[in-house]
């Protein structure tokens, strides 16, 4: 699947209502949001037809994520149906004022894929696994060929300091809690935490800007 | 207090990307509900978190989709958030909308409906359209219970079945469409199966239109099919025909 790049900047409903757009450097969500949305509120009734086009568009970026955590294709494969079928089964639960459609479902993904590494068994399994599927943390880009938001990523991770993007990068591609972050880059927990929200808003504005 | 909010505002980037543990997160959640700038702070952050999901998009495994998809449509779905005070006042198209979108399977859905809408046109005195108002009640709720399913079946002689079943109510609403009107000496009878068993579930009124009035079955305990055999007018107590449809239930 290729990441819909789409036009560089849709209208939003609130400007197309002529309410003037969030702040400038707000990132706006990836992909398609509105298509998204309108999706979801389909899938919300029952439409299957609807659910089936946004398995296209969102099964992608569900299972790289999922897969980009657990490593291991048969538990990514598995985590991924979950996660869809999640998707299904709370699309009534979407809320567009607290985020766009692809942050929603996404959101479940990270979450159920950060539950899953860190369960028990997993936890036994994690560091072998990690021997067995290495993946280096600069690869960000690499699973995907020639997209745009892929490129924009990678250079805008290159932008922090050397602590953000690691903390970064263990916590979310790694699924590490903060205070394991704070372990494996030997620096205090404190630091952890201000450089992980210093280096996101950073990103934010490097990405907002790039969009 | 304001040095202890100053640090659970800093979790915001953590709790973003998922970092916290479970009883921070939830603490972290506590402290989101009455501080709107944190609100908007994660909203951007997980923004962000999800333009890094972007970035490491992957193509599925072949067969992922069409397993998604079949378990989605035997998957009931949540219904929306309770109404707020505001929307209650609205009365009943909130309590339509409500439980609608709990039905996984949209066709079925508007024969159920249609067929509700039935019985009630079809009733002439009051204790009729009580009896058929008690019904609906027990319908409607069978249709919003959170574990609600549906089934479909064909008939041998023409037309189809569906069934909607809530194994918390232990009760199913059987509609039917298509089946061909009987002589007035006979009658569809509905039963519930298990290995060995046949239990009586009731009567189909003749089809109206080519749809069957939906019937509400009770005691769906051990059975595992439904069928639906033809009988002589009054039914009986155990099937004396072939069933001319048999469905199987769903997990």
């Amino acid at each position: 699947m290729t990441i819909p790049t789409g036009p560089q900047h849709r209208i939003s409903r609130a400007e197309a209502r002529g309410v003037p757009a969030p702040r400038p450097d707000r990132s706006p969500p990836p992909g398609d949001d509105t298509d998204l949305e309108r999706l979801l509120s389909l899938v919300a009734r029952g439409d299957q037809d609807a659910f089936e086009t946004l398995y296209d568009k969102l099964s992608g970026p569900a299972y790289g994520l999922v897969r980009k955590v657990l490593r291991d294709p048969a538990q990514s494969e598995e985590v991924t149906q979950e996660v869809m079928l999640e998707v299904w089964r709370a699309a009534s639960r979407f809320d567009p004022a607290r985020g766009s459609a692809s942050a929603w479902a996404l959101t479940i993904a990270h979450r159920r894929a950060v539950d899953r590494v860190r369960s028990e068994t997993a936890a036994a399994e994690r560091e072998q696994r990690s021997a067995q599927f290495p993946v280096a943390v600069d690869d960000v880009a690499e699973t995907v060929e020639a997209s745009m938001d892929a490129e924009q990523v990678r250079r805008c991770l290159d932008g922090l300091t050397e602590i953000q993007r690691e903390a970064i990068t263990l916590a979310y591609y790694g699924g590490y809690t903060y205070p394991q972050v704070a372990t494996k880059l030997e620096v205090a927990l404190g630091t952890v935490k201000t450089r992980i929200r210093d280096g996101l808003m950073r990103l934010g504005n490097c990405l907002g800007r790039s969009w | 207090m304001r040095l202890f909010s100053r640090r659970v505002h800093e979790l915001s980037g953590a709790y973003a990307l998922d970092a916290l543990d479970p009883d921070e997160r939830e603490r972290f959640e506590r402290h989101l509900r009455r501080c709107p700038s944190c609100a908007e702070d994660v909203q951007r952050m997980t923004s962000t978190a999800t333009a890094l999901a972007m970035a490491v998009a992957a193509e599925p495994p072949p067969g992922l989709k069409q397993r998604v998809l079949v378990a989605a449509a035997a998957t009931p779905q949540l219904p929306p958030l309770q109404p707020t005070a505001a929307k209650r006042r609205q009365g009943r198209r909130v309590i339509r909308s409500a439980w609608f979108p709990r039905l996984a399977l949209g066709v079925a859905a508007v024969g159920v409906a249609a067929a509700v809408v039935l019985a009630v046109v079809t009733v002439s005195t009051q204790d009729r359209l009580d009896t058929v108002q008690a019904q609906n009640r027990a319908i409607a709720a069978v249709l919003a219970a959170p574990d609600a399913q549906i089934a479909t079946a064909k008939s041998s002689t023409g037309g189809n079945a569906t069934v909607v079943l809530s194994y918390a109510q232990q009760k199913m609403i059987f509609t039917s469409s298509g089946l061909p009107r009987l002589p007035n000496a006979k009658v569809y009878e509905l039963w519930l199966l298990s290995t060995g068993s046949a239990v009586p579930a009731g009567l189909l009124p003749q089809p109206t239109d080519g749809k069957t009035a939906p019937v509400l079955a009770s005691g769906l305990t051990s059975a595992d099919k439904v069928g639906v055999t033809v009988e002589p007018a009054g039914g009986t107590s155990s099937p004396t025909t072939t069933p001319i449809l048999v469905m199987t239930l769903p997990d």
